[in-house]
């Protein structure tokens, strides 16, 4: 199964500002699960780049929060799933664009961030 | 698009009502035979700022200019976003200017410059607010 | 003492004023920020008062006075346009009793009175007149000014702060109910987000003169560029992003056309500067920069939003009363730093002050030339809001370093600093301010 992760910085990545609980060993730990990976960001694509590339993580999107439609047109998956900590820029976007949405929280609970599963 | 509701209090209340009644009035002063809108307390041009009416309009108008909202303030018009919001200027007084989310138009599909008459929607509560659609060639 | 709002007498809003009657009889020397944060974190020492406090007294600092000499201060006392302490929401009863209160518990928390600063800047002990210059800084300056030239004040403080609460502008309060009271409902029920009026402003002006948003990129380009080297600003604090033309034009729009990036960014900050008489300020720590004209607009628009007529027509008024009161023409500019927060009118600015030359329907030409800091025609060396955060701030403080010979990595370098032009923020009603390294 096919798993697509996008991922909000600001809020929901420890990188972010404010700081979010998903730390970037979490993002690896997917990403080392063959997940697709990327993220969505009101940041800049070059600063999204810049954060990822500084952490050395490869991923295989970096978009603006409205974007989420692109990002489902380009990639083939079975699961398209978005994180992200407001309600109108992150999860009405996301299931406008067809994704399954999760809080930051929720996420760092969820089985695709824990290493056995 | 539903807006939200209205709580009309007493220095809107002759606008709301002629709204319920399907007409739309806007403020004129009596002194310099001049309509202003937004409604204010005073005429802007007289120097005894009045004495001010509510008047009929005949509801007719073009589109001057519009934008696409793709990030609105109002909780209640965030689910309908993107949306269009175009300014109407009145046939009566160019000059005067009115906001409309122009339903049945396409979003950024916008014909500037197209006649629109005046409509009636409910809002939340009921009230009825006043809109503008294309007239039909 | 009960501080007075600043009578309209105190701005030159007409034409065929003549030259200002205190031309280069007024300096500023003294420039102090404090730190920028994107929010406040709810501690004392860095809420909306403490950061305007450490503006303050580094503006202080900066001119080498002795704290006692200063017998003025001009305040902008609202400190937010878009975040506001909810009702109900508890007070921060902590916060209140670090400091000397005011009547009012929001004071220096979500707003600033003169009273308060005076009560907690106890070094302050001369201060003899208190005047607030309601809206931005852009005002404050006008009324300082002014109140230097006629002698109410000999040695003032002015000052304009920004808090930031969490939460998104504009989101809370009535816009998150289900009903608005009548009157507001006229013209609120229908959802414009703040820079609305501007982006219609912008999309009449690409209608008629033929131009695309595209063509905004080098100017954000370059308004970045420039506030990656202010250090005072948020983003060469905080994060320090370019915006290059694929990031600005990848951006989500607000409204159409404008985009994020078209927005500039609310956060926590506090600039101060010292004024003085130019003769007083001959013997302060930094070289005195001379007002050489204030002038202002009080234009309304006839209805809802401006149209790109009346946009026009007050942005060419603006410019005329700017050159008039500081007996000077738009050949004598060296630079321009007018107000960009929305991004899309400060061509309007632009236009009007007929910079370089350029007149109405040229800007965006114009910004796809070279207009960085090192050319012969630097815009915006400030880098403005797009390059530093909100805070109708950074255009002031660019034109007195910048004079001063100590804007760093920003300096101008293309042309000799020596006549530069701040104000805003909208084209109709903003307030404007013509600065100077010689009084002549």
């Amino acid at each position: 199964m096919t798993v697509l992760i996008s991922f909000d910085i600001d809020g929901t990545l420890e990188v972010g500002d404010p700081p979010g609980p998903l730390t970037m060993d979490m993002v690896r730990l997917v990403r080392d699960k063959d997940f697709l990976i990327g993220s969505c960001s009101d940041r800049t694509l070059s600063a999204q780049r810049a954060i990822w590339a500084d952490h050395d993580i490869e991923v295989d999107f970096v978009v603006g929060k409205h974007m989420l439609p692109d990002v489902k047109a380009q990639f083939e998956a079975d699961v398209y799933l978005h994180i992200g900590d407001r309600e109108d820029l992150d999860r009405q976007y996301a299931l406008k664009a067809g994704f399954d949405f999760l809080w930051p929280d929720e996420a760092v609970a969820h089985p695709h961030f824990q290493a056995d599963s | 698009m539903t807006k939200q509701g209205v709580e009309p209090d007493d220095f809107s209340q002759p606008f709301w009502d002629a709204a319920n009644e399907k007409r739309l009035v806007i403020q004129n002063c009596v002194g310099c035979d001049r309509l202003q809108h937004p409604p204010t307390n005073t005429c802007r041009d007289c120097d005894d700022g009045g004495p001010l009416e509510w008047k009929q309009v005949s509801g007719r108008g073009t589109i001057y200019n519009y934008g696409v909202v793709h990030d609105c303030p109002v909780r209640l018009l965030q689910q309908d976003q993107p949306f269009n919001l175009a300014i109407i200027m009145l046939d009566d007084d160019p000059g005067i200017q009115m906001y409309s989310h122009l339903p049945g138009v396409a979003v950024d599909e916008v014909p500037v410059g197209a006649a629109v008459e005046v409509i009636f929607e409910p809002s939340a509560n009921g009230q009825l607010v006043p809109e503008w659609r294309v007239i039909a060639d | 003492m009960t501080t007075p709002t600043a009578p309209d007498a105190m701005y030159r809003n007409d034409e065929g004023l003549g030259i200002w009657e205190h031309r280069g009889k007024v300096a500023a020397v003294g420039v102090g920020h404090a730190p920028t944060s994107r929010r406040w974190d709810g501690r004392p020492e860095t809420c909306v008062g403490a950061i305007t406090i450490d503006a303050l007294r580094k503006a202080i600092d900066d001119a080498g006075v002795p704290p006692d000499q200063i017998d003025g201060l001009v305040v902008v006392p609202v400190t937010t346009t878009g975040a506001f302490w909810e009702a109900g929401k508890p007070l921060p009863m902590d916060v209140i009793q670090s400091f000397q209160q005011t009547d009012d518990p929001l004071d220096g928390i979500a707003k600033l009175s003169a009273e308060w600063l005076l009560a907690n800047m106890p070094e302050l002990t001369n201060v003899k007149f208190t005047m607030y210059g309601p809206g931005c800084m852009s005002n404050a300056l006008n009324v300082t000014a002014q109140a230097v030239g006629d002698g109410l004040t000999h040695t003032c403080l002015v000052v304009k702060s920004w808090h930031n609460f969490e939460g998104r502008y504009y989101q809370g309060g009535a816009n998150a109910g289900d009903a608005l009271p009548g009157t507001p409902a006229i013209t609120q029920l229908w959802g414009g987000p703040a820079s609305y009026s501007t982006a219609l402003q912008f999309a009449e002006y690409c209608r008629k003169y033929g131009k695309t948003h595209d063509m905004m990129a080098p100017f954000m380009e370059n308004s970045r560029r420039n506030g990656l080297r202010f250090p005072e600003g948020y983003w060469a604090q905080h994060r320090p992003e370019e915006l290059g033309p694929e990031d600005y034009l990848a951006s989500r729009w607000i409204a159409k056309p404008a985009n994020l990036f078209d927005n500039d960014i609310p956060i926590m900050m506090s600039g101060a500067y010292l004024f003085s008489t130019a003769e007083r300020a001959q013997d302060m720590k930094q070289p005195p920069v001379y007002i050489l004209n204030h002038a202002s607009s009080n234009t309304r628009p006839r209805s809802l939003v401006p149209t790109l007529d009346e946009v026009e027509a007050d942005t060419a008024r603006t410019g005329r009363k700017i050159y008039e009161g500081a007996g000077i023409t738009a050949d004598d500019l060296s630079f321009e730093n007018m107000y960009d927060g929305f991004s899309l009118f400060h061509q309007f600015h632009l236009e009007g002050l007929g910079y370089r030359g350029i007149g109405f329907g040229d800007a965006l030409d114009f910004y796809q030339t070279d207009i960085s800091i090192e050319g012969p025609n630097p815009v915006s060396p400030s880098g403005g809001n797009v390059g530093s955060g909100r805070s109708r701030v950074w255009m002031h403080t660019d034109c007195i370093q910048q004079l001063q010979g100590r804007a760093g990595a920003r300096q101008v370098t293309g042309v000799k600093p020596e006549v530069g032009v701040s104000g805003g923020p909208m084209p109709l009603g903003g307030n404007y301010t013509v600065w100077s390294a010689s009084p002549d």
